[in-house]
């Protein structure tokens, strides 16, 4: 009578740790994965801009931006600008003198930059650290100039909320989603 | 044990409470819609946009539509019908506004001016043409530079004067098309300070005196030029009160009543004005409140979409083209006979 062979055991430790490792790595690597997928889905497609055709410059995107300051800045279309000495996006209606000095500025922030040209030519330029989007000068641009001025939502600052808090109170509703690939409405002239 | 609150009570009044926050909520909401918050950082031209009564010597008489859209500009004929450049067409209507004819162009029409042997000269950009009263095309004339943009036209018995913003000069060209003269470039050695023109409204006028009458909107002065291009007489100061014009760049457009006053057109705060010849105010014609929409911003792709044009007549009634509104209004004196004629 030959004696009974030990029985096999189910699983050898061996196996039991070379499978845990692989079960291990496949659950790092499906986690990896699924992460990935998350952020390209998370990446958005779309973002928040301001239509200047639409915008009324009622002063909400100074003060409902969840940033303060705001996202909203105004840019400057240098094609448009007339380059004037008195320009009304820089000046008060009815400034004490062509100067730089604070009383004569529109912008509550001094946040534009009046440069010499040539005679009698200004260029003007924006401080975007300075500007809160108040769009005083864009309303003053607008009305008596070219319109140089514009606001636009700058997305090096903009945080893209699934619902933009300045898009909900704009009284102009100049605010929608643009395409990521074009963020930006650039004003352009057919000047030249 | 008496219970403190039954439950009829407590639906009731809660029935109540619920009703009253709704009615609350509605009634707020309405406030809030019906006053939105004032903007803190409004760029405040209030105070400009009434005019003082006594400067109002003008009355409203007439207003009528142009027929085309895209009106731009506006002149008068000999026969006092007026021609109005309205896309690519040029008007012809009488001075009830009723059209008599209508001439069509293969561009947008820029400006246009009418001799007194009934030629009608018209501006297409970079280019004129010649029409005759009927409308055919007796010439074309070349176009002078690649930058010209045609802004104003004014033809005397043997010349025509073009206004050409791109370039900022003023052309003198006889009858046939050739040019004779550049009028107004920068030119220190002549005292000529040169046309400053942030956005494209240089007009030219011909006045009884025999001199141009030419605005220089970035300088906010009208100057006056012999046909030679010597320059003779500038006036004008920036500053929104009334005397003055308004803005970066005004005025944007002239005319001549008989007796030579100049009406001034702005834009921005959209007024017309007359001037004496030596250029004090005289009186208002009309002003921000007349033309409620004309203070839009003008497209950026052409400004020269918005703004006012005007013209007179041998009586003296002036012609406000308001392009923004697409129609004319007629203005008389008060004190005048043709306010009372033309009104009734």
């Amino acid at each position: 009578m030959t004696p009974a062979s030990p029985p096999n055991p189910p699983v050898s430790r061996r196996a039991f740790l070379r499978d845990g490792v692989r079960l291990g790595a496949m659950t790092g690597l499906g986690a990896l994965l699924g992460l990935a997928s998350t952020r390209s889905k998370a990446k958005p497609g779309y973002v928040w801009q301001i239509d200047p055709n639409k915008c009324v410059r009622c002063g909400n995107c100074a003060t409902a931006c969840v940033l303060k300051p705001s996202a909203v800045k105004c840019v400057q279309a240098y094609p448009i600008c007339g380059y004037c000495e008195l320009c009304t996006g820089y000046f008060v209606p009815e400034p004490n003198a062509l100067t730089t000095a604070a009383e004569n500025q529109v912008c509550p922030t001094a946040a534009i930059r009046r440069r010499f040209i040539e005679e009698p030519y200004y260029e003007y330029s924006i401080d975007e650290e300075l500007c809160i989007g108040c769009g005083r000068c864009v309303e003053g641009c607008t009305r008596f100039g070219n319109g140089s001025f514009y606001l636009q939502i700058r997305h090096d600052r903009c945080l893209n909320c699934n619902e933009c808090s300045i898009a909900r109170v704009c009284a102009g509703d100049a605010i929608h989603r643009v395409p990521a690939s074009q963020p930006y409405f650039i004003k352009t002239t057919a000047h030249e | 044990m008496r219970r403190l609150v039954s439950r009829r009570w407590f639906v009731g009044r809660g029935v109540v409470a619920a009703v009253l926050g709704r009615l609350a909520a509605v009634v707020g909401a309405e406030a809030r819609a019906a006053k939105p918050p004032a903007n803190p950082f409004a760029y405040d031209i209030t105070k400009f946009r009434t005019i003082d009564p006594k400067w109002l010597h003008y009355q409203q008489v007439a207003q009528f539509k142009v027929p085309r859209s895209e009106a731009r500009r506006v002149a008068i004929g000999p026969d006092q019908n007026l021609y109005v450049s309205a896309g690519n067409y040029v008007c012809v209507l009488n001075t009830a506004g009723q059209r008599l004819n209508e001439f069509a162009l293969p561009s947008p029409v820029r400006c246009v001016a009418v001799a007194g042997d009934g030629l009608v000269y018209v501006s297409l950009r970079d280019h004129l043409e010649v029409l005759d009263s009927k409308g055919q095309r007796r010439a074309s004339w070349e176009s002078p530079n690649k930058k010209t943009w045609f802004t104003g036209l004014a033809v005397g018995d043997n010349d025509l004067f073009a206004a050409d913003s791109g370039n900022r000069v003023v052309l003198r060209y006889d009858r046939s098309g050739k040019l004779l003269k550049r009028i107004g470039e920068k030119n220190p050695d002549r005292n000529i300070p040169g046309f400053v023109l942030p956005s494209p409204f240089l007009d030219v006028e011909l006045h009884p005196d025999g001199l141009l009458r030419v605005n220089n909107p970035g300088r906010h002065q009208v100057l006056a030029f012999t046909v030679e291009g010597d320059m003779e007489l500038a006036w004008g100061k920036p500053t929104m009160a009334i005397e003055g014009f308004c803005g970066c760049c005004n005025p944007i457009a002239l005319a001549i009543l008989p007796g030579g006053r100049i009406v001034t057109c702005e834009k921005g705060l959209p007024r017309v004005k007359v001037y004496s010849v030596r250029g004090e105010l005289e009186s208002v014609v009309a002003g921000p409140a007349t033309f409620a929409d004309n203070a839009k911003a003008c497209d950026p792709t052409d400004c020269t979409t918005g703004g006012l044009d005007a013209v007179a007549d041998r009586a003296g009634r002036i012609y406000v083209l308001d392009p923004v509104a697409n129609d004319l209004r007629v203005f008389a004196r008060r004190d005048g006979p043709t306010a009372s004629s033309q009104a009734s």
